[in-house]
């Protein structure tokens, strides 16, 4: 029955196209653009969709929507897009989770189908422990893991901070037990309560605990420092080339029209460097550096995508073909 | 945090702006919430972007009322026609629909919105006055503790509703069966997903809960209809009478206690902390079989404790930026869009936005209840239209409801199998509430105990190290031996009584 439902909606995608293309030759926007999240309302992503949308909807000139697809890490909402026409009125909001499930062969789409548009956001994952705790540096971190394994809190299997953590393990010859949590506020929570003695978290999740003094940041994985804790070495500084990242952007499938993309991009830009988003980055504790055009979030989309995917053959998640 | 500073607070209090958008929010709350698959976590992330126009404090208070007003809202469908408007008010209908069916609706309905509002209120000045302290109560909840709890408020499964335990133990099994659908959080195996990623996360509560509840109630009165319907009688609406009052007063306060502590659980929110107050409503109640039926306590136990636990959920929210509940992460989400970072500092930043955010939660649970009341009488009518018309109308909203959480497909064939089964399972004696108990708690007692154990390196003795989740393992104990003990001790005592 479920299968019945599908295919009427595949039968009807040719006629959307078909019509669609007549409609909009040369006038773009030319209908309402949605912005297809994977997540659910309130969280990171949305909220960061939700910002840029906010500004777009002038910068574009045109009506704009957050169109949460939830479930299956992104899947979901991978396979909506792919049945949307390849236009540029539909474009997904995609974050290291949706790389981490094309990696892994689930959903429709391979990398080649992503078009970068614009990067919203960079938030490295920074290693963290609680400041009561004898651990003073990555080192010590290390060292510990060497006694007894390391409890490392993360999101969820196979997502961007338990590659993360458990990619530092490998590299750096320690142990670790990957304790998976539903978000990273549950994190905060358990790192605080002592039940877990590290965890690789976004700078926003933890900025407070950081600043307050609950908890002590060991390591930055990225290659720059970050400006907010400029006394931070990062990972590749201390001689472990692991950098991980909480990315987000927006993107459109291969097959978009380009000039339609370049109005994009020059509107989502535009969007995102007004007040109001800049608002949104700094109370979210995030950097305005991350916000960047379509060839630096391209670039970064392959990397983290063969990161990605070299991480978890390295883990065994995933077979090497 | 002290007494409120007059000199933040009255400028707030005084504001029209702010109280305009306070009553704004509490009527719209109501509606949102009354209707199932609408929820107040979704208008609010809808009224996030237009909110963004508004200064924090008017903002802010606009979503906090909204919030309270629409787990109060979800009631009144749980009574009317025994569809609860959002998850939270599901243990809401074990006890008030039977009462509808009594033709005590509007009774109902008062008793609803007067524990709501109670629960509501008492919760909000605790956030006021305890919430630095009281948010460090959720670094102690580590999974070891959540553990505990939900084995606690597992242990009520097998008497939650009626008389047939061993009934109420299958339901609860398959509630903790449907529970497992999904990708294992500790282990990222996919099971009983059958390769459809819409199931990847999980089956979704809503479209369970109007299944379960509203698609079985209307099979149940379709199979009714070619028999002679006995007319259903609407009683003048009837406010709380004293003797009410008086019979309920001792289930709110403790109800409001319960929903308060779960509420400050960052993982847990209104649904759990209903379920506990409505099962520790029964368990201290005289006459625990009218429970099911029709009990006032019934009603008043999971309301209390749901309104309070959205005071509850605030706590950590504004006092450590962690998320009580799913509508308190979508506010959270509001803080950091209007540019304000959450945390112990928030209150000395911003004194003005905790009072406007106390004053607006304050409000709307007194404004809802004006509005409850007032509208009982109107929404009771619900009880007058006829079957043929009403059904087929709440049937075109369960659709709306299941389909409208996520626009999936998927959800509705969730929500038709799910009243199919709730039917069949009716016509067997079972009843709904065991399922949902076994549901809401499933992945909370499997996620937490397998996180316990890897923190433990696979070592059931580091329980044993955990006081807070022992004394709920020995609540729990009590509570499953309290009939044996009880049996135990009437048969030694009236033995030494008779050789005496």
């Amino acid at each position: 029955m479920k299968i019945r439902a599908f295919d009427i909606s595949v039968l009807t995608v040719p006629l959307v196209l078909v019509a669609s293309a007549c409609l909009a030759q040369d006038d773009f926007p030319s209908r309402p653009i949605d912005v297809i999240t994977h997540a659910s309302p309130g969280g990171g992503t949305d909220a960061t969709a939700r910002a840029m949308v906010a500004g777009a909807r002038e910068a574009l000139d045109v009506n704009m929507a957050v169109v949460p697809r939830t479930g299956g890490g992104g899947v979901v909402a991978m396979n909506y897009v792919n049945n949307r026409p390849r236009d540029g009125h539909t474009v997904l909001a995609i974050t290291p989770t949706h790389l981490f499930a094309i990696a892994r062969g689930q959903g429709p789409l391979a990398i080649e189908d992503l078009v970068a548009v614009a990067r919203a956001t960079d938030d490295p994952l920074v290693v963290m422990v609680r400041a009561d705790s004898p651990v003073q540096s990555l080192g010590d971190l290390i060292e510990l893991g060497r006694e007894r394994s390391i409890k490392w809190g993360t999101t969820q299997i196979g997502g961007v901070d338990h590659v993360a953590g458990a990619i530092l393990a490998q590299v750096a010859e320690t142990q670790l037990s990957v304790v998976p949590f539903s978000g990273g506020g549950e994190i905060v929570t358990n790192l605080m309560g002592r039940s877990i003695d590290a965890a690789g978290l976004n700078l926003t999740e933890a900025l407070d605990q950081i600043q307050r003094g609950d908890f002590r940041a060991l390591a930055v994985m990225s290659e720059n420092r970050l400006p907010v804790i400029p006394d931070v070495p990062t990972t590749v500084e201390l001689g472990y080339d692991v950098v991980y990242s909480t990315v987000r952007g927006f993107l459109v499938l291969a097959g978009t029209p380009e000039d339609r993309i370049d109005i994009l991009e020059a509107g989502m830009l535009e969007a995102m460097r007004q007040e109001g988003y800049q608002n949104y980055l700094a109370g979210a504790g995030l950097d305005p550096s991350g916000v960047a055009g379509r060839e630096v979030w391209a670039a970064q989309l392959q990397r983290l995508y063969d990161d990605a995917r070299q991480a978890m053959i390295d883990l065994g998640i995933i077979d090497p073909d | 945090m002290g007494l409120p500073a007059l000199e933040y607070a009255l400028p707030v209090f005084t504001d029209p702006l702010v109280i305009g958008l306070v009553i704004l929010g509490t009527i719209a709350g109501v509606v949102v919430g009354a209707l199932p698959g609408l929820s107040s976590s979704m208008a609010i992330a809808l009224l996030l972007p237009f909110s963004l126009y508004l200064d924090p404090v008017p903002a802010i208070a606009l979503l906090a009322a909204l919030y309270c007003a629409g787990t109060f809202g979800g009631s009144i469908t749980a009574i009317l026609i025994n569809a609860p408007g959002a998850p939270p008010a599901a243990a809401t209908a074990f006890d008030g629909y039977p009462m509808a069916v009594k033709g005590e609706a509007g009774r109902a309905l008062g008793i609803s919105a007067i524990a709501s509002s109670l629960g509501g209120i008492f919760s909000v000045v605790v956030l006021l006055f305890a919430a630095p302290f009281l948010a460090r109560v959720a670094y102690s909840f580590g999974p070891p503790e959540y553990f505990a709890l939900a084995v606690f408020g597992l242990s009520m499964l097998a008497s939650i509703s009626g008389e047939a335990p061993i009934k109420n133990l299958i339901g609860g099994c398959i509630g903790l069966l449907i529970a497992t659908i999904g990708v294992d959080l500790t282990t990222g195996v996919e099971r009983f997903t059958f390769s459809v990623p819409e199931l990847y996360e999980g089956i979704h509560f809503i479209p369970v809960l109007i299944g379960l509840f509203a698609v079985t109630e209307l099979l149940t009165q379709a199979q009714n209809l070619g028999q002679k319907r006995h007319s259903i009688r609407v009683s003048a609406v009837k406010l709380p009478s004293l003797a009410d009052f008086r019979r309920i007063r001792s289930t709110i306060l403790r109800s409001s206690g319960i929903g308060t502590f779960i509420g400050i659980l960052p993982a847990e929110g209104g649904t759990m902390a209903a379920m506990i107050g409505y099962n520790e409503a029964k368990r201290w109640s005289d006459e625990p079989e009218k429970f099911g039926k029709g009990a006032i306590e019934g009603v008043a136990g999971p309301e209390a404790a749901n309104n309070a636990a959205t005071g509850g959920a605030m706590v950590p929210t504004l006092a450590l930026g962690i998320p009580g509940s799913a509508t308190a992460a979508v506010i959270l989400g509001g803080l950091q869009v209007q540019g304000l970072r959450p945390g112990p500092y928030l209150f000395d930043e911003q004194p003005a936005l905790l009072y406007g955010i106390f004053f607006a939660m304050l409000l709307s649970n007194a404004l809802f209840l004006v509005v409850g009341l007032a509208g009982a009488k109107l929404f009771s009518r619900i009880s007058l239209v006829p079957t043929t018309l009403l059904w087929p109308t709440v049937f075109a909203l369960c659709f709306v409801g299941a389909y409208g959480l996520e626009q999936s497909l998927v959800d509705v064939w969730i929500m038709m199998i799910a009243g199919l089964a709730g039917y069949v399972l009716k016509r067997y004696g079972f009843s709904p509430a065991p399922i949902i108990m076994g549901l809401v708690l499933g992945s909370l007692v499997e996620t937490s105990l397998a996180q316990s154990m890897i923190i433990f390196d696979q070592q059931w003795t580091g329980f044993l190290a955990r006081p807070i989740a022992l004394v709920f393992f020995a609540l729990a104990a009590i509570s499953i031996l309290s009939g044996s003990i009880r049996a135990l001790l009437g048969r030694v005592l009236s033995r030494s009584g008779g050789t005496a």
